[in-house]
């Protein structure tokens, strides 16, 4: 029978259940009550730090192989029914708030809108969209003198790209930029804000999609329909938004993965030789270590860096993987400056996702810009703690702003990411003050390079453009960043990278990472999408044996990477 | 429609914000100070329909925190700061600097620390350590009892960074500006009152919102209501002493 006649369209994933397993009436994850339990005598097949993006898709995929996997993450086990809420100063807990030192010249802010603490990671609370890197990001160093190559190309992400955007599902306009493709969700209806916003942008000249989010669209599994409240940063109650919390860990689990939650990893614990032997990690104040024969950091761009440095030992005197002076380099965001503009209408932005309709239509260099490089266009609805940021950072304070607060249901907003450059001062290191546990703080510095400034002008002038053509009445601007990318990057040599093309530490080859600090540029793209493809493609090569994590003592063992 | 016009943006009025008391006077709910452009609207009636944890802390946030952070001499001077950058100068008011004490004493970090800044709370005390100087060279005994004029001076030079010597040598001023004032715009905006002023739906979960598209208030409430210009107009004459 030709059974490929009947599989057209979007079909639920043939190898992950998770949507189904899920209970229609209870946002929890049904299968924690019963999880695999390893205990600490033995080894595991896999160790992972961090139930995030990264983690997580190679933990689903792995444990369908028949890996046996325990992930061990710093915060709670998500209950959404009991743990989330529908409010913004309610929703602290859901991000990574431990603190962090920020220096350089222009500091990033941390905390609320790039990393976040507990099962699902920063998918949690991010907004939803879920763009494709474009081909032109894996190789930016040839075509465009900037960033760097990266060891894979964008051919080997397609199908995972097609595979976890089935998963999530994503829901979108077909995609006429970087390579074109088409999405398993039709787009969400979208709201007067973005209308205006997409309206302006016609008139300006520029192309506008709706999409891509990562935001049911219908029901899926036992995943409902968006309804519409608004409140994707603070964590979807609903189950319509995607983080792995809901779209790998249920098949994880049902698959034999262990999560230890409240788990801190401290340090990689290794041999004499340098291999790494299992993850340290404190539980209620006591310290225990999980041995297993392949060890993944997946604690994204602050956390990896902060734990492989250290993860000091006579074999890595400096850090495990930081031999040649890389690990917790090339650290980046994106400019996200956003512009609002007001018009006659109530428009009350707080309605539907944040993210709405968004054009890629600067992503590549344009030499008559001036920069190498570009950025994409995003609708954004802030809240009102939001939009009193936006307010204030504009210079209005008082009773200015409380008249633009008051005022807050006429605006729409528009936010540009721009690619901002990888550089080697760029850096995450160790602060000398120490945390609870007696791990030292992570301390990252940040500076915008030349080209960085004159893409953030830019942006904010095309932004500011739109709002022009859209007959806007005022507009307000702030200068933010969003996301955080490298940090332990993968590349062809170790002298000027942390991982190979496989993920695999060139100084220890059972230690893998798998995050979004693996990427050696970003692109303008929001990364939770990449981040998943990477794990999936890396989880593929680690099932099928084309990378190897042993060694044997003479190497007779050693299957070369395929 | 209800301020089609934008002549009461302060950018159209050279920095200057329309007068709020010429907005209508509340008529249900409470608003900080009592006027605003949503007189009919309180999102304090659709708790019932907000799931039970939101409705607790939402709800919550109407019994004042107690101080346990700030010391009552403290309290005053921080007070009358956090006033003055939102602009609260009469009854009822967001009690604010309460919120940013509770944010304090539970300890809680925003996730970072800028490089030479000291925590957050310390930051707190230099702030109320430099604006009583301020205050003090202007002649008064504390900030607190400066009259509002001079405190929106100082804040104003704060915010533009102008401030120098003593304590506020001690960080960077852009800094300090935007640690307190990030405290103070998340417990002001975090609260119900505030919610009313500006019309914002509020916590909408398990209903969710169904009118996605522009001049669609949702049917249960939300209004900028038709016509309201008229109605304060009319409140105006009627009361000409809603003026302050």
């Amino acid at each position: 029978m030709k059974r490929a006649r009947l599989f057209k369209g979007s079909v639920r994933p043939p190898d992950n259940d998770s949507a189904f397993l899920l209970d229609p009436h209870r946002r929890h994850v049904p299968g924690a009550a019963r999880m695999q339990r390893y205990g600490l005598q033995g080894a595991v097949d896999m160790v992972i730090v961090g139930a995030g993006a990264g983690g997580t898709v190679l933990a689903q995929r792995l444990a369908r192989a028949g890996w046996r996997i325990v992930i061990i993450e710093a915060g709670p086990f998500w209950d959404p029914d009991r743990d989330w809420v529908s409010d913004e100063a309610g929703s602290h807990h859901i991000y990574w708030t431990q603190t962090r030192i920020v220096g350089g010249e222009d500091p990033v802010a941390m905390g609320n809108n790039n990393s976040g603490r507990g099962v699902g990671g920063s998918m949690v609370h991010y907004a939803g969209y879920t763009p494709r890197f474009h081909p032109s990001d894996f190789r930016t160093r040839s075509l465009d003198g900037v960033g760097a190559d990266w060891p894979i190309g964008y051919e080997e992400l397609r199908p995972h790209y097609e595979r976890v955007e089935r998963e999530l599902p994503v829901a979108g306009e077909y995609w006429p930029w970087g390579d074109p493709h088409g999405y398993p969700h039709s787009p969400h209806p979208i709201s007067g804000a973005a209308e205006r916003a997409w309206e302006g942008a016609r008139r300006y000249g520029i192309e506008m999609r709706v999409g891509p989010v990562a935001i049911a669209n219908g029901q899926f599994g036992n995943r409902p329909h968006c309804i519409y409240r608004g409140f994707c940063l603070q964590g979807c109650k609903v189950n319509a938004k995607a983080s792995p919390l809901v779209t790998h860990l249920p098949d994880a689990l049902e698959h034999g993965v262990e999560v230890r939650a409240d788990s801190m990893a401290t340090r990689i614990e290794t041999d004499a030789q340098g291999r790494a032997v299992g993850v340290v990690y404190v539980h209620d104040g006591q310290e225990h270590l999980q041995r297993a024969d392949v060890v993944v950091v997946a604690g994204y761009s602050i956390e990896t860096p902060r734990l492989l440095l250290n993860s000091r030992s006579p074999a890595h005197p400096n850090g495990i993987g930081n031999g040649a002076d890389q690990v917790g380099r090339y650290v980046m965001v994106q400019g996200a400056p956003q512009v609002a503009g007001r018009f006659p209408e109530a428009m009350r932005m707080y309605k539907a996702p944040p993210p709405e309709v968004s054009s890629e239509d600067f992503y590549e260099t344009d030499a008559s810009r001036g920069f190498a490089r570009g950025f994409s266009v995003q609708t954004i609805s802030p809240l009102p703690i939001g939009w009193a940021e936006h307010v204030i950072a504009d210079g209005h304070w008082g009773r200015q702003l409380r008249e633009y607060m008051r005022d807050y249901n006429h605006w729409s907003v528009l936010g540009a990411l721009c690619e901002l450059l990888p550089e080697p001062g760029n850096r995450v290191t160790l602060a000398d003050e120490k945390d609870e546990n007696g791990m030292p703080l992570a301390r990252f510095d940040y500076t915008q390079c030349e080209n960085d400034r004159a893409n953030i002008a830019f942006a904010k002038q095309v932004l500011h453009d739109i709002w022009d053509a859209a007959d806007a009445q005022d507009v307000l601007t702030i200068d933010r960043y969003a996301h955080l990318i490298g940090g332990c990057r993968m590349g062809t040599s170790p002298d000027t990278s942390v991982i190979d093309g496989d993920h695999r530490c060139w100084e220890a080859p059972n230690l893998f990472v798998a995050d979004g600090s693996a990427l050696p540029t970003q692109g303008s793209a929001n990364p939770a999408l990449t981040i998943m493809a990477l794990s999936s493609r890396l989880a593929d090569r680690l099932a099928s044996r084309r990378v190897s994590h042993t060694t044997s003592k003479d190497g007779s063992r050693m299957v070369s990477v395929g | 429609m209800p301020f089609e016009d934008p002549g009461h943006l302060p950018n159209r009025r050279g920095g200057e914000a329309a007068e709020p008391y010429d907005l209508p006077r509340q008529r249900r709910g409470i608003t900080p100070q009592m006027h605003g452009r949503y007189p009919d609207f309180d999102v304090l009636e659709q708790a019932p329909h907000w799931d039970e944890q939101t409705r607790a802390v939402v709800l919550k946030r109407l019994e004042p925190p107690p101080y346990r952070f700030f010391e009552p001499d403290e309290r005053p001077t921080l007070e009358a700061f956090c006033d003055t950058v939102t602009a609260q100068d009469g009854e009822p008011r967001i009690p604010v600097l309460r919120f940013v004490d509770l944010a304090l004493s539970d300890g809680k970090e925003p996730g970072f620390r800028y490089d030479g800044m000291p925590p957050d709370a310390e930051v707190w005390q230099r702030v109320r350590r430099g604006l009583d100087d301020e205050a003090r060279a202007l002649g008064a005994e504390s900030f607190a009892e400066l009259a509002p004029e001079l405190q929106e001076g100082v804040v104003g030079r704060f915010a533009r960074g102008e401030l120098h010597g003593g304590v506020w040598d001690s960080m960077p001023l852009k800094r300090a500006w935007s640690v307190t004032t990030a405290g103070i715009l998340t417990a002001f905006y975090a609260h119900p009152w505030a919610w009313n002023e500006i019309g914002f739906g509020g916590p909408a979960y398990p209903r969710g919102y169904m009118r996605l598209g522009i001049d669609q208030p949702e049917p249960w409430g939300g209004h900028e209501a038709e016509g309201l210009a008229r109605d304060f107009q009319e409140d105006v004459d009627a009361d000409p002493g809603m003026r302050p």
